[in-house]
């Protein structure tokens, strides 16, 4: 039963959606069911909402700096180098920390 | 299309392409192993191959495009057979996160000696969770949300919002590679310190290339609809773009949870 939804889910979805009934559907106002327009609108204030918190929350964590790490003691499985890289000993972006 | 075709289905014309997609990518492998062991000419063949391969994905594609957007040749069961190979291909996608989640979680959950027996091995300093790489999974969701809203106005023939909606999506989308290259660079661990260096960037890193594709993928789709190349009843393209936003904000929710937060406590 489950296996038989979900199967019959992924046809629709991959026909494109229900968007195209062989005869037109009704829709009434109760249904719960809404369309396309009012959708886009929807969606549109959703993704404003999350634009908003993202900024918030971007200026909240930037503001607050980032954290200084210690230099952890030479573990052997730190840093390892096994042979050297056509352009040098150390890896394009990682020079930064070990030196 | 050809009028005394008359069957649905597009019968592709001969076409170069695969061959010289196939020969991009020997030179690409050949040239990278020369590279990586410094042989002499290893860069050049190198770079002629990524050319190869680059230049053959956008005339490849634009046929594609001329071949559905002017020739009319994707009726419904081609379009049909798209998605079904689309989906295939996520399919797919996600056996290759798989495998890095695999190696991950074999090295997490029973640390060896050799990294002191704990996960974080001793010595390295983890990235808070709660700081960028939330701040990122917040960006992504919004994407999603962008990427929906941009579905929804094509359906309903808001070409403009669709528009503003898709751009919307690829700068949420631009941001967060930001964060995530202000991340690595700010990392205090990098690839090779220890294994925990390695599965975090092969696994974090191989998302971002994606997120990266995606957001080509997107672009190119908002450019589309820009020209009008979309319509309600027709638009596999951004269909199968937004299946692949999806998609790479799935993988985003899994490392965020399992390397970023499980893995750093």
């Amino acid at each position: 039963m489950a296996m038989a939804m979900v199967r019959s889910g992924l046809r629709t979805a991959l026909r494109g959606g229900s968007r195209a009934p062989a005869q037109p559907k009704r829709n009434f106002s109760s249904s719960g069911h809404h369309d396309d327009a009012y959708e886009t609108a929807k969606w549109e204030k959703i993704t404003y909402v999350g634009i908003v918190g993202c900024t918030i929350f971007a200026i909240y964590n930037l503001s607050k700096g980032h954290p200084h790490y210690d230099e952890p003691p030479a573990y052997p499985y730190l840093h390892i180098r096994n042979k050297e890289f056509p352009w040098g000993p150390d890896g394009l972006f990682e020079t930064k920390n070990h030196h | 299309m050809i009028e005394s075709q008359r069957h649905s289905y597009h019968l592709v014309d001969p076409s170069p392409w695969p061959i010289s997609g196939s020969l991009g990518a020997l030179a690409t492998t050949v040239g990278g192993v020369m590279y990586m062991h410094s042989f002499q000419g290893g860069a050049t063949l190198l770079s002629l191959g990524i050319i190869f391969i680059l230049y053959t994905m956008f005339v490849w594609w634009r046929d594609v495009l001329r071949e559905s957007t002017l020739e009319g040749h994707h009726t419904k069961v081609v379009q049909l057979g798209l998605r079904y190979g689309f989906l295939l291909f996520i399919v797919s996608e996600v056996m290759f996160f798989f495998a890095f989640f695999w190696a991950f979680f074999h090295s997490s959950l029973a640390p060896t000696v050799e990294i002191g027996g704990i996960w974080p091995p001793k010595g390295i300093g983890v990235l808070d969770p709660w700081e960028i790489p939330f701040l990122n999974t917040l960006i992504l969701l919004s994407s999603g949300a962008a990427v929906t809203w941009a579905h929804h106005a094509i359906l309903a023939g808001k070409e403009k919002r669709a528009v503003y909606a898709l751009v919307a999506t690829v700068l949420l989308a631009l941001v967060f590679t930001g964060f995530q290259g202000m991340e690595y660079y700010q990392a205090p661990f990098t690839i090779s310190d220890s294994i925990y260096g390695s599965t975090f960037f092969l696994a974090t890193g191989f998302h971002g290339f994606h997120v990266i594709i995606g957001t080509l993928f997107l672009i190119i789709c908002g450019i589309r609809q820009y020209l009008g190349h979309l319509t309600k009843e027709h638009h596999v393209g951004f269909e199968a773009a937004a299946w692949y936003w999806h998609f790479v904000d799935v993988v985003w929710l899994f490392l965020f949870v399992s390397i970023y937060w499980w893995g750093g406590i």
